[in-house]
């Protein structure tokens, strides 16, 4: 992975924060507030698809985990930004009908909302949602809000995680919440843990589980950390600055850094 | 009584070749899925050192998964059982689109408990991954108690997300087979003569589903290309095939 002369390190990205004062959407199954590993969640809200007005219908109000994977999701937010403002965007749960458009709907009320960061574990790989998700990946990008979402298994398009203004997280089998590879072949872009992580789950308890769905969350408590030390930081320079302290791309010799540093800008 | 002739009365004959259409498909659609399929989820059990692996459809309506498939422990008494897609980690897997696996299920207070009493067999590690074509999320495949120390478990995910795609793509297979009735009653619009029986047709063609209504739009261009004669029609497939030739080589999109 080749090096960026950035003088950037895990300290000045995150060091010291802890997420405080900002707000961090979980769009899942919902969130159990009553959870001891996850605390406060400042709103919630459950869409669902009607079918008989065929339209989203939004209820605003305590909801609980109907699958125990939001309450995860939260639960490893909460581990790199204590302090962050968690909210439950409940899309999942209901009939699959209409899915794609609930799961649309709740991002953007999330990002109407001022949500800076929203955590994605759940996709489509339905060509049919290819543009609607496209229009809201940008909605994101130009509202300076972060979308970090679990990537696919196989080498087949999913959405949004396909398109290139949001995070798109794999697992690797780490199990250290502050570190991240990042990975030189798009769409997925870092690595995070993901695989036989311990995570909070329905009725207090907790499970052993794999899968992307749990690394996207790493990557999210990562930029909700970043973004309360740099709150001005953009979508892209939040991508930049992990990319720079991914561990595959860091040097770990500061002095080499500095070279690395003079010869980026010789190039200029 | 009156011997109504069929082909008198537009919609008698509409009834029988809907009949007819829905004949059809299975008729001339790849025989053998079923068999593939339980060929699949008994290889990949094997191939995974697992306790069972079973793949479970979506109702019509989406909401229960109708296990289709199973092999292993528990197999017979789980297959044709059907749990809600709103619940579980099969329910999960459908409705999130993502891959998941549990190694200490017994600490999943909603862990399928049904499924366990029903089958007698209580499973620790679940691996379970979707079965969707670019259209349509069809179900799932589950894999019970894989042995997790084989030399290259890490990659079982991965693997079995690639064993789902082939699950997909049999399933994908058999429902184009069953709609060729319905393309060809709306292509049988086209050509029809009489007034009453064009309307009829057409307003079969015109409830069909929107990507049939696209495959039926095709089959009816066709049709009415076809009618001005031999050369017409191979022109017409000569254009498709190229068509067919430019999009293999470009990467998938909606628009």
């Amino acid at each position: 992975m080749p090096r960026i002369g950035l003088a950037i390190d895990k300290d000045w990205a995150w060091g010291g924060a802890s997420g405080a004062g900002i707000t961090v959407a979980v769009v899942d199954s919902g969130v159990d507030p009553a959870h001891p590993a996850i605390g406060a969640v400042d709103r919630a809200i459950a869409l669902q698809w009607d079918r008989e007005t065929q339209s989203v219908t939004t209820a605003e109000g305590p909801h609980e985990d109907l699958f125990g994977h939001g309450t995860a999701c939260a639960g490893i937010i909460r581990r790199a930004a204590p302090d962050a403002t968690l909210w439950s965007v409940r899309v999942l749960g209901s009939r699959l009908t209409g899915k794609g458009v609930v799961f649309a709907a709740g991002v953007r009320w999330a990002i109407a909302q001022g949500a800076r960061v929203v955590n994605l574990s759940l996709s489509t790989g339905k060509e049919e949602y290819f543009g609607l998700f496209h229009e809201i990946a940008d909605e994101a990008a130009f509202a300076g809000v972060v979308l970090v979402c679990a990537s696919n298994n196989v080498p087949a398009p999913t959405y949004p995680a396909q398109f290139s203004s949001v995070i798109s997280v794999a697992a690797h089998d780490g199990q250290d919440p502050f570190v991240l590879d990042a990975n030189p072949a798009p769409p997925v872009d870092f690595g995070a843990p993901g695989i036989d992580v311990e995570v909070p789950w329905l009725s207090g308890a907790s499970i052993v589980a794999t899968g992307n769905s749990f690394a996207a969350p790493h990557v999210t408590g990562l930029v909700a950390r970043m973004l309360s030390k740099h709150p001005r930081l953009t979508p892209y320079e939040v991508k930049t600055v992990l990319r720079a302290v991914a561990s595959n791309a860091v040097p770990s010799n500061p002095v080499e850094d500095n070279a690395v540093s003079r010869r980026a800008s010789d190039d200029d | 009584m009156v011997n109504k002739r069929a082909g008198t009365d537009p919609d008698e004959l509409l009834r029988q070749l809907g009949a007819l259409a829905t004949a059809l498909g299975p008729a001339v659609r790849p025989g053998g899925t079923q068999e593939l399929l339980r060929s699949l989820t008994e290889t990949a059990r094997q191939l995974f050192g697992a306790a069972a692996c079973s793949l479970a459809l979506l109702s019509e309506d989406d909401s229960e998964l109708v296990y289709t498939i199973a092999s292993g422990e528990g197999g017979a008494d789980v297959t044709g059982m059907r749990i809600s897609s709103s619940a579980g980690i099969a329910g999960w897997v459908v409705q999130s689109g993502q891959p998941i696996a549990v190694s200490d299920l017994a600490s999943d207070p909603r862990f399928s408990p049904e499924v366990a009493e029903q089958t007698g067999y209580v499973p620790q590690a679940i691996l379970a991954v979707p079965v969707e074509t670019p259209h349509r999320m069809l179900g799932v495949i589950s894999l019970l108690d894989r042995d997790a120390r084989r030399p290259g478990a890490e990659q079982d995910m991965a693997l079995l997300s690639l064993f789902a795609d082939q699950a997909a793509l049999a399933l994908a297979s058999v429902d184009t087979f069953s709609d060729l009735g319905r393309v060809l009653l709306a292509a049988l619009a086209e050509a029809a003569a009489g007034e009453d029986l064009v309307a009829a047709l057409r307003r079969a063609a015109g409830q069909l589903p929107p990507a049939d209504a696209d495959l039926a739009a095709l089959a009816a261009a066709f049709a009415s290309v076809a009618r001005h004669g031999a050369a017409e029609r191979r022109l017409a497939v000569a254009v498709l095939r190229h068509i067919g030739d430019y999009l293999q080589g470009r990467p998938p999109r909606t628009r």
